[in-house]
């Protein structure tokens, strides 16, 4: 019965690895070849390599940008409303981390950055902001292009399916507030002892603080021009530090449709055959 | 890299001899070496555990720190005060340096563990070692590292031997192998390194980055903390070209760059970050597939 599924030309693994030995038991080729071709830095694994290729792009450079922001001391102290601050320091660090690896991919000859790990930490004295990612631009690209640079947490399997469905990343949107948790008056706090009710100072504390992360977030899609936002992730809860302040953070990457109107995928369904094994249970041998 | 013993232990030499293969390989990759024309031939490590202290170098007590870490050689930059004021609770001045004797200590210890199991495989004939996983962690509360490369080294069926009888090493296996050959790389080798960078911070650094309000504060509460970020930027720079030096005119693929940070106080912090990756050439022009097919699973 056919699958209806594309049937790919079958390869001579055996073959290829054999040829592959017999180039590695040559010396190491000198200066000639494509410079293209060479040289090339990749944080992606196989599987995104080949499917970058599949849609004519390639990775160039591993890239990064690094920013850490102070926050000045006594502001997680007790106090009201936002902290201001900090949730200042996050957008900075974010902005000019993104700014950095921004630049670093345009040295490169990219044109975006894709699989970027954002990996940030809140201290109480400053705020750290590290982005790591791999620069990719199309195969044939000439370095001559209206689209502007984009920076983008997407792998390479998100990103190419996001093209062929007509759309494209525009770059890195983030947002972050950082909120008291005001004290409960002396009566309130004598009435709440030991009864099992909602704190709801904390519940409107992470409200406010949710709320200004992601309007912020929007706008800095807004900004870059972006329709909306994929893979948002977001993160809440009180610091470690300071119990009585909240934070919220959120990112992800902005995107746009590119083309006349969003292509359908198609997507096939399967139905696989390779039932998970199921763990060994000496009760079903009883029949219970 | 460090000098390679000429022979191996003698267990390991009865242990090859024995005829039966052993394999680091789960199932399917085992499957998939099968299917490509790889023969496993053992599982071949290497280890070497290394003392290792942060202040070595011929530093001693109380000797490092700014002035006698930038005399090593390899990336240094200095932080003046912008105060011009000299006082003992003052850092007057302050330095990112480049700590390029942990820098060697660290490549000593990975590249003897790394060329022992080479050496294992290419005494037992075989043309690479596939599946490759190195390790390296403290040896109880000693100052000790212990340096850790192990992988299946394999023989290519009708396959001619690597260059200078030196096997091949890549991190991937099975599937993952397999699409790297179709895609049109050869793995040459592992490629690794290691950058470290202390940073001895100044004042305006110390104040940032503990928070306090001095007098002197010269950066506005809420800056960016300059030196560290710079320290942050070039520790990934080194790595990424140390590990550029190892590649020749080939690529590296699948990188991992991990880096950690070590606050010390008073702004003071420790760097390091590791490279890694599999160093990759191009055997034949390779022909994109066609853009996959999108599938949902039904469960």
């Amino acid at each position: 019965m056919s699958s209806g599924l594309p049937t790919p030309e079958p390869v001579d693994l055996k073959a290829e690895m054999v040829r592959a030995a017999l180039s590695l038991s040559q010396p190491e080729p000198g200066g000639t070849g494509s410079a293209k071709a060479t040289r090339m830095t990749s944080d992606l694994s196989i599987d995104e390599e080949m499917v970058l290729h599949s849609i004519g792009w390639e990775p160039v450079e591993l890239v990064s940008g690094v920013s850490i922001h102070s926050i000045p001391a006594g502001i997680w102290s007790w106090g009201q409303g936002e902290i201001t601050y900090a949730s200042a320091a996050y957008a900075r660090s974010f902005g000019n981390a993104t700014d950095r690896i921004h630049e670093a991919c345009t040295k490169a000859g990219a044109q975006g950055v894709v699989g970027v790990h954002v990996e940030w930490d809140v201290h109480r004295h400053h705020i750290d902001v590290a982005l790591v990612g791999t620069a990719v631009r199309p195969v044939e690209w000439t370095g001559l292009s209206a689209d502007p640079v984009f920076v983008s947490d997407l792998s390479g399997r998100d990103f190419a399916l996001l093209h062929t469905a007509g759309w494209a990343p525009l770059g890195l949107a983030a947002g972050a507030s950082f909120v008291y948790a005001p004290r409960r008056s002396m009566g309130t706090a004598m009435k709440q002892k030991g009864q099992n009710v909602e704190l709801t100072n904390f519940t409107e504390a992470m409200y406010a603080a949710r709320e200004s992360a992601m309007e912020r977030m929007q706008t800095a899609a807004l900004a870059l021009g972006g329709t909306g936002v994929v893979e948002v992730k977001v993160t809440e809860g009180p610091m470690d530090f300071a119990h009585h302040a909240v934070g919220f953070t959120a990112y992800g990457t902005v995107v746009r449709l590119l083309a006349g109107e969003h292509r359908h995928v198609g997507a096939r369904m399967i139905l696989p055959l390779d039932d998970p094994v199921r763990a060994f249970d000496a009760t079903s041998l009883r029949g219970q | 890299m460090s000098e390679v013993p000429a022979d191996l232990p003698e267990a390991a030499v009865r242990r090859f001899a024995e005829g039966a293969f052993t394999s680091g390989l789960t199932v399917p990759d085992f499957a998939a070496c099968l299917q490509m024309g790889l023969e496993p031939v053992g599982y071949v490590q290497g280890f070497c555990v290394m003392q290792w202290q942060w202040y070595g170098m011929g530093m001693q007590f109380g000797g490092y720190g700014p002035g006698s870490g930038g005399s090593t050689g390899g990336y240094s930059e200095n932080w003046q005060c912008p105060h011009g004021m000299i006082s003992a609770e003052h850092r007057a001045w302050g330095q990112n340096y480049e700590q390029t004797w942990v820098e060697s200590a660290w490549t000593e210890g990975f590249s003897s563990a790394y060329n022992r199991m080479v050496e294992e495989a290419a005494e037992a004939g075989a043309h690479g070692i596939v599946g490759l996983v190195d390790t390296s962690q403290p040896l109880g509360d000693m100052g000790v590292l212990e340096f850790r490369v192990q992988g299946t080294a394999v023989r290519v069926t009708d396959g001619v031997p690597p260059v200078h009888g030196r096997p091949w090493t890549t991190y991937l296996a099975g599937q993952r192998l397999a699409k790297l050959i179709e895609a049109g790389y050869a793995p040459v080798s592992i490629a690794a390194a290691v950058a470290s960078v202390r940073v001895w911070a100044n004042c305006v650094t110390e104040n940032l980055t503990e928070g306090s309000n001095s007098l002197y504060s010269y950066a506005q509460p809420g800056s960016e903390i300059e030196q560290t970020v710079k320290a942050h930027s070039v520790v990934r720079r080194l790595a990424r070209q140390r590990v550029r030096e190892q590649l020749g005119r080939d690529s590296l693929h699948g990188a991992a760059m991990v880096t950690t940070a070590r606050e010390l106080g008073q702004g003071d912090a420790e760097l390091q970050c590791i490279l890694r990756g599999n160093r990759v050439r191009r055997f034949k022009e390779f022909d994109p597939m066609p853009p996959p097919t999108p599938t949902v699973r039904l469960l």
